[in-house]
């Protein structure tokens, strides 16, 4: 396994997370104070860009600008790895670390509208950062401090049957740089397993997507929710709750889940929750104050009340 | 009949060294010079090819040297018997032909000029490198003079050498028991060659013994592998040349001279072959069981075994890793064959070739999740099938379900699992004979199953040449064939759903199926790459042992006397198997029965300089280098000379026979010996390649200035800085080097170009004098527009002096 830091980490701030899971961020701060794991938390930090850029609303050359500004941030303050809570961010972030190494022309072209902005002092030399050294997302933290938590979870996740689904953006866009591999990624599973949960083996369309699609949700919508539908009715009755690690499938499959329900007339009960939420919970997190389930649109408490303390 | 008269139209008289007269009988006019230093040039006027545009005349009077004699036709039969007179009447010691190209003529000449050594002739290009590129008599007359010229001081250092003849030891080791190995033994024992196979299996026969049917495109039919294939295992067993060593594989390999030292090991199987007849009573009493891998693991078969009913060797084997030695079978052996005591034994191999044909793996299923295998009972592999429609196979040949017994009434096949796919874990190749195998088993099915039908999900059907017929055959009977890669396979309702999209119709589709049959992808196997790691044999890209060259070397590999045959060397059915084997084993025996003779150049190492450092063998690209016991030693049969090696010897104890130092400096210096004041010279350094483009030129009348003068060299590795300095000092203008790109020497090629490059400039020449050209034979006029901006440039800077 590639080298996983736990020291010099900025947390890098994500807009979906913060405005839909903000108990992500907070789940994953709390399981990172526990562990002793250093990292900060810059608030001059901006967006990624992604949603926009997925959306075709930024160009590279503007996303990327953002990137040196944010990495400028970074590494003034001596966090050089960059961990992200949404998979967006972490190839965002890459792909443009690779652009700035590889193309001298893109570089200069970006310096330069640095230093119009007054930001010379943010300028990107090649080789600041490295996209596979530098750059990581929050479930490899906890993947690779998975026997360190495993102890500390006081929660009995064993009657809960859990299915995990990966992010598009994590294994997909740089497939090498996916821990557990990209073709069938058990990076998930593998780390429910070890916090005790019953974890459902394989699911039909386990590795479809969730149907956000970006710009698809809105401008393909039946498409969209057709396809979020299938992985909702694939595991109708076998999982109880779906483990995810990026706040944009999170947030497709748990707020279109109602919506899914409303159009088959039927309950689904399935609950969502990232991983970084599910550990913490096991860690004694409160369900409000540091996961935040009642911004999540299928009630979370119906589970909790399943899940017994050890 | 112009090649029969010898220019006797020249007269006599025109002899300018005073009496060094054509009359070779006049043994008196011999020349009190010692012997070793005596040059005679043969001129030849080329029927007008070269006099029309070169005053022969005036290049003979031109000409230093011990003897000088132009004919009209010096490759005519006539002039054999000239020139060999004049050699043995003027007790000439070394000879230079001013002629046509060596690329065509040198060995024609050198077997004229015999009692001489062939070495100690030199030919100097007048025609396709002066006669044909230059149309004015004034320029190109005192160009075959320089050449000319430059052709005696070369040949005054030439050495006399001696061909090098490499014997290779009259055996061959064949790794794998497959239709390959076994095909290449049989080839090589019935020519004499010992033969010793060595499977890592307990038994040999491979893939084909499992795969029940083979497809035959000219019958428009399905025969019985293993009745193909078991006579041919018979002669193999029966043969007197050939000795099988199962359940061994090789520990590690040493190179020498003439054979290979091959330390194999032997994993014991508790039985002494010799004495086991077979009887098959062991079995019974066998407490253990475990999946049968002959049956794809659908059957469970005991730790002592035989692996099918016609297994050869005709032996019981214990499963070491599984059994028990509860000592069962030994108190039932009858034989006393059984004995836990044995032990896996080392044993070593002298073998002049060795033979790779370890054949494949099949790709692991379950790194496709989407499609189920070993999550669902009935969706299973092309070979798992295979052994299902086999009448020796768990079923006896039924077409059942795995999960029920029931005969299905659909099956779905997928192609290209594992084949043809970019993305991670995938190959990127096909696999070449699954649409085939695909085929075959529909066409089994719908033959003696007509109630179940077959479905082809493909993404291209590759059917070539004859197969194309069978394809009609299959699909004659009744076949449906979707173009579309599945994307999953899930369970509905207890039925198997593959969903696809028809990528024809456009049209996604759910196919409810009774059985899924994947299309495993040919992956290279385990073995083999480890086989390949203690040969020193290179791979591929996708993990294959890599031929020497697709085209012309596709049974060689990159150590000389080591051969790939079969799915070893890539994905193949058994017809190229079969055919790469044979080829295989032709080359083996073309080794052995030729005596095959290395020409120089060819490098070779002083062995009291060596220092052992390696440095030789890890920038030779045609390995030809090795270790031999403590001493680097080159295979003169490998090495072509191109004396990468000599350059990066810290020692110099490398030298390179054929075109040595003292050659090297006479030349250059010769060629630039009569450059006049203001006038621009180029040395261009040219490899067989770029020899032979600059020789089209000529062939194609093409012209280019007349500074251009021509060294031929083995590769531009052979020129050292020291050369470049020499050349430059002596009054070139400008160095071209160009040379075909061989793949093997990409590496040693850059780092040649940088090294001297860096030399230049540190000596603050100006980089531009020195040029690297990547040469193709059929891009003559290429080469011909470099040396005409190399004289334009020059000739710039020349006249801003």
């Amino acid at each position: 396994m590639k080298n996983i830091p736990d020291k010099n980490i900025l947390l890098f701030k994500s807009c979906m997370v913060n405005v839909e899971y903000p108990g992500v961020e907070s789940s994953t701060k709390y399981i990172f104070d526990k562990l002793g794991i250093e990292y900060a938390i810059d608030p001059k930090q901006s967006c990624c860009t992604g949603l926009g850029f997925y959306y075709d609303l930024f160009d590279q050359v503007s996303t990327s600008a953002l990137a040196v500004r944010n990495i400028a941030l970074a590494r003034k303050s001596g966090h050089e790895n960059i961990v992200t809570l949404c998979s967006t961010c972490y190839a965002i972030l890459k792909k443009s670390i690779n652009l700035l190494n590889s193309n001298e022309k893109a570089r200069d072209e970006i310096n330069g509208i640095l230093e119009r902005a007054g930001l010379s002092d943010m300028k990107y030399n090649e080789g600041d950062l490295s996209s596979e050294n530098n750059v990581f997302h929050m479930v490899e933290i906890l993947y690779s401090k998975v026997d360190e938590i495993a102890p500390l979870i006081k929660k009995d996740f064993s009657d809960i049957r859990i299915a995990s689904h990966h992010a598009c953006h994590y294994c997909k866009v740089y497939p090498d740089h996916a821990i557990t591999g990209a073709r069938n990624p058990m990076i998930l599973d593998e780390m429910a397993k070890a916090f005790g949960g019953n974890v459902v083996d394989w699911y039909d369309f386990k590795k479809a997507t969730c149907g956000a699609g970006f710009s698809q949700r809105f401008a393909n919508r039946d498409l969209s929710v057709s396809a979020t539908a299938d992985k909702l009715l694939a595991l109708e009755g076998e999982a109880d709750m779906l483990l995810h690690m990026c706040p944009n499938c999170q947030m497709q499959l748990d707020r279109y889940q109602p919506v899914v329900e409303k159009e088959i007339g039927r309950k689904l009960n399935l609950v969502h929750l990232s991983v970084a939420q599910m550990a913490a919970l096991g860690m004694g997190a409160d369900p409000y104050k540091v996961l935040g389930i009642q911004t999540h649109s299928v009630p979370v408490e119906g589970l909790l009340k399943k899940i017994k303390d050890i | 009949m112009s090649t029969n008269s010898k220019t006797l139209q020249i007269t006599p008289d025109a002899d300018n060294k005073g009496q060094k007269t054509r009359d070779y009988k006049n043994k008196a006019k011999k020349s009190t010079k010692t012997a070793g230093e005596k040059v005679g040039v043969f001129i030849c006027r080329c029927g007008g090819n070269i006099s029309d545009k070169v005053d022969i005349e005036k290049l003979k009077s031109s000409i230093n040297a011990d003897f000088v004699e132009d004919y009209e036709n010096l490759c005519s039969l006539n002039c054999r018997r000239h020139i060999r007179e004049e050699v043995i009447d003027q007790n000439l010691d070394r000879v230079v032909i001013a002629a046509c190209s060596p690329l065509t003529h040198l060995r024609t000449f050198q077997n004229y000029a015999d009692p001489l050594n062939p070495y100690m002739v030199e030919m100097v290009n007048i025609r396709e490198q002066c006669s044909w590129v230059h149309s004015d008599m004034e320029k190109a007359t005192p160009k075959a003079i320089g050449l000319t010229q430059a052709g005696v001081e070369k040949v005054k250092k030439a050495r006399p050498l001696k061909k090098i003849i490499s014997r290779t030891e009259k055996s061959a080791a064949i790794f794998g028991g497959g239709i390959s190995g076994i095909t290449a033994a049989l080839s090589l024992a019935n020519q004499g060659l010992k033969v010793t196979i060595i499977e890592k299996n307990p038994t040999i026969g491979g893939n084909m013994v499992k795969i029940g049917k083979v497809f035959s495109p000219e019958k428009l039919a399905e025969e019985c592998s293993l009745c193909i294939l078991n006579p041919i295992i018979n002669d193999v067993v029966n043969h007197k040349n050939i000795h099988i060593m199962t359940k061994t594989h090789l520990l590690r390999a040493g190179r020498r001279s003439s054979y290979f030292n091959l330390i194999l090991e032997k994993d014991t199987s508790f039985v002494h072959e010799d004495r086991c007849i077979a009887c098959g009573n062991c079995v019974d009493v066998c407490p253990v069981e475990v999946p049968d891998e002959w049956n794809q693991k659908m059957t469970m078969r005991k730790a002592i075994y035989k692996p099918f009913s016609q297994a050869v060797p005709d032996v019981y084997t214990i499963d070491v890793e599984n059994c028990i030695k509860c000592g069962k079978c030994q108190k039932e052996c009858n034989m006393n064959a059984i004995d836990f005591s044995l032990k896996s034994e080392v044993i070593s191999l002298k073998a002049g070739s060795v033979i790779i044909a370890t054949g494949h793996e099949s790709f692991d299923l379950t790194k496709r999740p989407e499609y189920g295998y070993e999550r669902f009972d009935d969706v299973i592999s092309q070979m798992d099938l295979a052994r299902i429609l086999g009448v020796n196979g768990p079923t006896l040949g039924k077409l059942q379900k795995i999960s029920d017994g029931k005969v299905p009434k659909r099956v779905v096949m997928i192609q290209c699992t594992g084949s043809r796919d970019e993305k991670t874990d995938g190959k990127r190749y096909c696999s070449k004979v699954c649409c085939m195998v695909a085929l075959k088993h529909a066409s089994i099915i719908r033959e003696k199953f007509p109630e179940t039908e077959v479905v082809i999900c493909y993404t291209d059907l590759r059917t070539p040449g004859m197969y194309e017929n069978y394809l009609r055959y299959v699909q004659d009977k009744g076949i449906q064939l979707i173009r579309g890669r599945p994307g999953e396979v899930s369970r509905r309702n207890g039925q198997l759903v593959v969903r696809v999209e028809d990528t024809l119709q456009r049209k996604p589709l759910e196919i409810e199926t009774d059985m899924v049959v994947l299309s495993e992808a040919i992956e290279p196997s385990q073995g083999t790459m480890d086989l390949a790691k203690k040969l020193n044999v290179g791979l591929s890209q996708d993990l294959f042992i890599k031929e020497k060259h697709s085209k012309i070397k596709p049974a060689n590999t990159d150590v000389e006397r080591i051969f790939v045959c079969g799915t070893a060397q890539g994905p193949k059915d058994i017809t190229d198997s079969v055919s790469q084997a044979n080829a295989a084993a032709a080359k083996v025996s073309e080794q052995i029965k030729c005596g095959t003779e290395a020409e120089p150049p060819v490098a070779i190492i002083k062995t009291s300089r060596c220092s052992h450092c390696g440095k030789c063998r890890e920038i030779c690209g045609f390995k030809a280098v090795y270790q031999d016991e403590e001493f680097m030693s080159i295979d003169p049969m490998a090495c072509r000379g191109c004396g990468a090696c000599a350059g990066v010897c810290p020692e110099d104890a490398i030298e390179i026979k054929g075109l040595n130092d003292q050659e090297l400096y006479a030349q250059i210096e010769g060629l630039l010996a009569d450059k006049k004041e203001g006038e621009v010279r180029i040395l261009t350094f040219l490899d067989n390649v770029g020899y032979t483009a600059a020789d089209t030129i000529g062939n194609n009348r093409l012209t280019y200035p007349e500074a251009i003068r021509i060294i031929k060299i083995p590769s531009i590795n052979r020129i050292m800085p020291e050369h470049i300095m020499f050349a430059f000092n002596h009054g070139a203008d400008g160095i071209l080097m160009a040379e075909y790109p061989d793949e093997c020497m990409l590496e040693a090629h850059k780092a040649k170009i940088k090294e001297l490059s860096e030399f230049v400039a540190s000596k603050g020449i100006p980089a531009d004098r020195l040029r690297f050209y990547k040469a193709y034979a059929p891009h003559y006029r290429g080469l011909a527009k470099q040396f005409e901006d190399f004289y334009k440039d020059l000739s710039a800077v020349e006249a801003t002096k």
